[in-house]
């Protein structure tokens, strides 16, 4: 009897045991670097860079990998204690929860941040849901969200890029008038409500909102209001279903020319060239007010890099990272991406990032507002909701409620903390 | 000697039955009360977590997104298995009766069944929203002509469509096992009797195929209470949160969305959900059970 129980308990334990080492990718002799990064479309760019830093330094092997929905691959990976040593993902809601469990590493000993330009560091600092000390991430590049345009179908009709909100909307009724349709739209996918709802209120609210709502001087209801409206009524001028169509069916749409605008943010335009390589596509800051001087840009991290806590090979990392900082790959990775270096220094930017630059360089830009929102509260969910069902007073009720819910500790610890400060 | 073979045997079934009790512990036991702990905590996923008691639990009352998916899937359960069961019994009555082509019909209607459910999702999302508004437009026809999928008052009908289309299958193939067991004799008394068409289906073939509705019953509500693979690949649970079902809000909220304890919570309230729900259709179908 006895025997038989062992034999079993054994079986069962060399069984756990198989289950719990994975694939390690360690060769012989050499340090092997993990990252995982969310970048999926970059994967071949970053394959390149993987590789010439491995011909670079033969001691060290870098592994990179860019899995669909990286991000919950990255959280599934922590709870499984089988983290990889560096990461690379947006600065957004995830790496405010990353941040806050204390699972990144301090790299403020890093001498590659004395390069970047402090606007993007204090964006990174203010995701911190309760402020710590230290630096979490390299800020690597910066996207910008607006308004996409076919710059041929602008030439043709001899459109001129708004600046107001009344200029916009005006502009939607010329191009309906033309027989063409204003806008795409692909909020089937409920995360692309966001990006005209980001446009909105980057130039609507100020940015230290969040922190007022949390601590219970203000309430979302008194500012999302005009921003639900304002956004509703760009549906107007869709050409399709608004709701039928996922990103990729929009930006196919887009890419064969069905719309002359699209409201989304840079990081579409490799996917929209993809489709239609000759397209010429431009892009403009969306007017939110009528008052052109308070509207600004939509911008924020696309790509920051960082060391884990638990990683045993910090300074093999600073390597990585020093290698990736170098002007010509970020040339490259902007380039290809279409994005706007965090790096300072003079860099070329893509044609289609022309009408933006003007705000890039005077520092006029703000961040995403839903990277503050909690990924749990399902803010896109919300607006979507919104768009659909048209009740604004649920919507704003519901939008207060949930940053309530699903932030109870953190505010909790924000009133610690400003007690004690 | 007998009791030595007695203990004999015992041995042998003890020595199967063990290490499977174990592996049961291990891999489905012990997460089960590791997920009912974390449920009792703010635990993210990783990183520390601070105890909160039962607030999870009080939450998830007051929680609205919650309550809408809880009713969503069980309006989407009910109405699944109900249909399933229509089409496949119907279909499982034809394909026994002496038709041409019989094993060849009944393998392409199990063939659903082998396909992994993202597949299906994703072949009817295109179909939902380019091939059906397509024939709608061609036809004129002013409700077809919009994707089902765009509206949530017609989205969870396309998922029901999809997740009806490949249920059928299996529900069939145990409907088809089930028609088979009936002795032919009973229906030839039967028929002496003047059971025939539907009287024949409601008196003699439906009651003595009972254990397998009672199977499909129980089978169905569960997997349908669970729908997920569906879900992910069709709408995301979109569009304005229509078609959340509760596995998909356990998956989002708890592992992309870092609300681990308070979606542990809901995944144990569901078990329970779900435990109680299968003994009472059990209890329930088995004592209208006949045995021949």
């Amino acid at each position: 009897m006895k025997k038989y129980l062992s034999a079993s308990i054994c079986l069962t334990l060399a069984m756990s045991v198989l289950s719990g080492c994975s694939s390690s990718q360690d060769i012989a002799g050499k340090t092997t670097i993990e990252l995982v990064t969310y970048k999926m479309e970059a994967v071949d760019l970053f394959n390149e860079f993987a590789r010439e830093f491995n011909e670079e330094n033969p001691d060290l092997n870098l592994v990179i990998e860019a899995p669909k929905d990286a991000t919950t691959v990255i959280k599934t990976r922590l709870i499984k204690d089988d983290a990889p040593d560096m990461i690379g993902i947006g600065g957004d809601s995830t790496f405010s929860i990353l941040v806050d469990t204390g699972v990144l590493g301090d790299i403020s000993d890093y001498s590659g941040l004395d390069d970047i330009k402090e606007s993007f560091l204090e964006i990174d600092k203010k995701l911190e849901p309760v402020p710590k000390t230290g630096v979490y991430a390299l800020p690597y590049v910066a996207n910008a969200s607006g308004i996409l345009f076919n710059k041929r179908i602008f030439a043709q009709y001899g459109w001129e890029i708004p600046d107001t909100w009344d200029g916009l909307i005006n502009l939607c009724e010329t191009i309906q008038a033309a027989g063409l349709a204003p806008f795409t739209f692909g909020h089937k996918d409920s995360w692309t409500t966001l990006a005209p709802w980001n446009a909105l209120a980057v130039s609507m609210t100020s940015p230290d909102l969040f922190t007022r709502v949390s601590l219970g001087q203000d309430k979302f209801s008194n500012h999302y209001g005009d921003i639900a409206l304002k956004q509703k009524q760009l549906l107007e001028y869709s050409g399709n279903d608004p709701f039928a169509y996922g990103y990729n069916d929009a930006c196919t749409a887009f890419a064969k020319g069905l719309a002359a605008m699209y409201p989304i943010g840079s990081y579409a335009i490799p996917q929209i060239l993809s489709v239609n390589p000759d397209l010429e596509i431009g892009s403009f800051v969306l007017p939110a007010n009528n008052d052109p001087k308070t509207n600004i840009l939509n911008s924020g991290i696309d790509l920051q890099f960082s060391v884990m806590e638990d990683s045993k090979v910090k300074e093999e990392c600073y390597r990585v990272l020093e290698f990736f900082q170098r002007n010509e790959n970020i040339q490259r990775y902007i380039n290809e991406q279409i994005s706007v270096p965090c790096k300072q220094g003079e860099f070329e930017l893509n044609e289609s990032l022309t009408h933006m630059k003007d705000y890039i360089d005077a520092n006029l830009l703000s961040d995403y507002p839903d990277h503050h929102y909690p990924s749990e509260m399902g803010a896109d969910a919300l607006i979507q909701t919104y768009l659909v069902t048209g009740d604004l007073k649920k919507f704003l009720d519901t939008f207060d409620k949930d940053w309530i819910r699903f932030n109870q500790d953190n505010i909790r610890k924000l009133l610690e903390y400003e007690e004690n400060h | 000697m007998k009791d030595k073979l007695n203990s004999n045997r015992s041995r042998t079934f003890l020595a199967i039955t063990i290490p499977i009790v174990i592996l049961f512990f291990v891999f489905n036991t012990m997460a089960v009360i590791q997920g009912f702990g974390y449920s009792l905590t703010n635990f993210k996923g990783f990183g520390g977590y601070d105890f909160v008691g039962l607030r999870n639990y009080i939450d998830l009352f007051s929680d609205e997104r919650i309550i809408n998916s809880y009713i969503f899937t069980f309006g989407f359960a009910i109405i699944c298995t109900i249909l399933v069961n229509i089409i496949s019994l119907v279909l499982a009555l034809g394909l026994s009766s002496k038709i041409r082509a019989q094993g060849a019909l009944r393998a392409i209607y199990f063939l659903p069944n082998i396909l992994g459910g993202l597949v299906i999702g994703y072949v009817f999302n295109f179909f939902f929203t380019y091939i059906l508004p397509g024939i709608g437009e061609a036809i004129n026809s002013g409700a077809l002509s919009n994707s089902l999928l765009a509206s949530p008052k017609t989205a969870w009908f396309a998922l029901v469509i999809t997740v009806a289309w490949q249920a059928v299958a299996l529900n069939t193939l145990i409907y088809i096992s089930g028609l088979q067991t009936v002795p032919e004799d009973v229906y030839e008394a039967g028929a002496i009797d003047g059971a025939v068409g539907f009287k024949k289906f409601k008196n003699i073939t439906f009651p003595l195929i009972m254990p397998f509705f009672t199977i499909n019953m129980v089978l169905c509500m569960k997997n349908f209470l669970m729908v997920f693979d569906q879900v992910v690949s069709l709408t995301g649970g979109g569009p304005a949160r229509s078609t959340e079902s509760i596995s998909f809000l356990i998956y989002s909220g708890g592992l992309s969305g870092g609300a681990f304890g308070y979606q542990s919570a809901n995944a144990v309230i569901f078990f329970v959900v779900i435990v109680t729900i299968s003994i009472f259709q059990l209890r329930f179908l088995n004592s209208k059970e006949e045995q021949l």
